[in-house]
């Protein structure tokens, strides 16, 4: 075994969640039918728990593109979007130093922004969206997306 | 938290796999080969994400097996220093806190990362069972087992396979009945060790910091026993 290259992108909790999801986690209730590994229905469980349940791709871009002005490292992107931090004293352990950098104000509006984004869920979190099983050939291509789209979020700060 | 990795591996699929189309095969051999294993330097691996080339197929003599040269994606596992998880707490005893994420479990909270002053104090509520407790400014901050926490990632660490023995110091013939004794305190092999710490504003568990204070974490508790 080899590494070629042992960080190729980082990914959210949401890009895994969904890439589990488009393996068939979501819609097999006896977890046996679908090609999913135990080990990765635990993983699923956990994600399930998080707030990536009920993220979006489109609000996770509308996200990274509004929080451009704070100047963020990518670390902490990170970490805002897995946590979705709607208090100050969440804001606090992730950002470092956020009240030199962004000041009182600045963690005040980022935590109404996170809220305003990713909205705390009214309903069940609709996870029927997925793709259907059997199409090996469809889901390696989303795969190749789902690349290009996990590594764009981290390249913007 | 989770990284794709790409990796090389020479892969030799059994012949019991021909009659699958070939990606299919490999696949469920990398799958069976890395699932739910760690790599030192690399951590926890998780999912096959892609297959980027396949090369070769050799069979060499006196073998039914095709050997192909792989190159392929995985998702590991492996959270950075100064990441912040959510997980649930597992144990908790004298040395400090295990936290478990449910897919991996070997996270360790040591005495001197945990806020302080932290003592370790039977709770009456339950049977004397002890559990953490900080003293904020003598108001007490309870640590349950169940609750959830947060913990930023102090380091992470990937211990070697022990090869050597354990030296026998007795050769009495009721070695083996002694064995399991000792062994009973001692941790089991953890390939991958993650230190965490919760000493700082907004970590430590989740109830701490959301505005309710410490009398909901004492009812959550109490509706617990009570279940």
């Amino acid at each position: 075994m080899k590494i070629l290259e042992a960080n190729a992108g980082a990914l959210t909790n949401f890009e895994v969640l969904d890439f589990l999801r488009s393996k068939g986690a979501a819609k097999d209730p006896t977890r046996v039918l679908a090609k999913v590994a135990p080990s990765e229905y635990k993983v699923y469980d956990y994600l399930n728990q998080t707030h990536a349940c009920n993220q979006t791709r489109e609000a996770i871009i509308e996200f990274v593109d509004k929080s451009k002005k704070y100047d963020l490292a990518k670390a902490e992107l990170l970490n805002i979007l897995n946590l979705r931090p709607i208090t100050p004293v969440e804001i606090f352990p992730i950002i470092e130093d956020s009240d030199v950098r962004m000041g009182d104000d600045g963690i005040q509006e980022l935590t109404e922004m996170v809220e305003q984004v990713f909205p705390t869920p009214q309903t069940e979190p609709t996870s029927e969206a997925v793709p259907m099983e059997g199409k090996e050939a469809e889901t390696m291509a989303e795969q190749e997306e789902i690349v290009d789209a996990g590594q764009e979020p981290m390249e913007t700060t | 938290m989770f990284y794709l990795s790409r990796i090389e591996h020479t892969l030799r699929v059994p012949p019991s796999m021909l009659h699958l189309p070939i990606l299919d095969a490999i696949k469920g051999e990398l799958e069976k080969l890395f699932l739910d294993k760690v790599v030192a330097k690399l951590g926890l691996c998780i999912s096959v994400y892609d297959i980027r080339s396949v090369d070769g197929g050799f069979i060499f003599p006196s073998d039914g097996a095709a050997t192909y040269k792989v190159v392929f994606t995985l998702i590991v596992f492996r959270p950075y220093a100064g990441e912040i998880i959510i997980g649930k707490v597992k144990e908790s005893d004298a040395n400090g806190l295990r936290i478990s994420l449910g897919f991996f479990e070997d996270i360790y909270v040591p005495i001197h990362l945990l806020p302080s002053p932290s003592e370790f104090k039977p709770d009456p509520k339950n049977g004397g069972k002890r559990r953490w407790v900080w003293d904020y400014d003598g108001q007490p901050y309870d640590i349950y087992e169940t609750d959830e926490i947060k913990f930023r990632i102090h380091s992470i660490d990937y211990p070697a396979i022990p090869v050597d023995q354990q030296p026998n110091e007795s050769n009495s013939k009721f070695q083996m009945e002694e064995q399991p004794k000792e062994n009973v305190n001692v941790k089991p092999f953890a390939p991958m060790v993650v230190t965490a710490t919760i000493d700082y504003d907004g970590l430590g568990p989740v109830s701490w910091w959301d505005g309710s204070g410490d009398a909901d974490a004492d009812a959550e508790a109490e509706a617990e026993e009570d279940s």
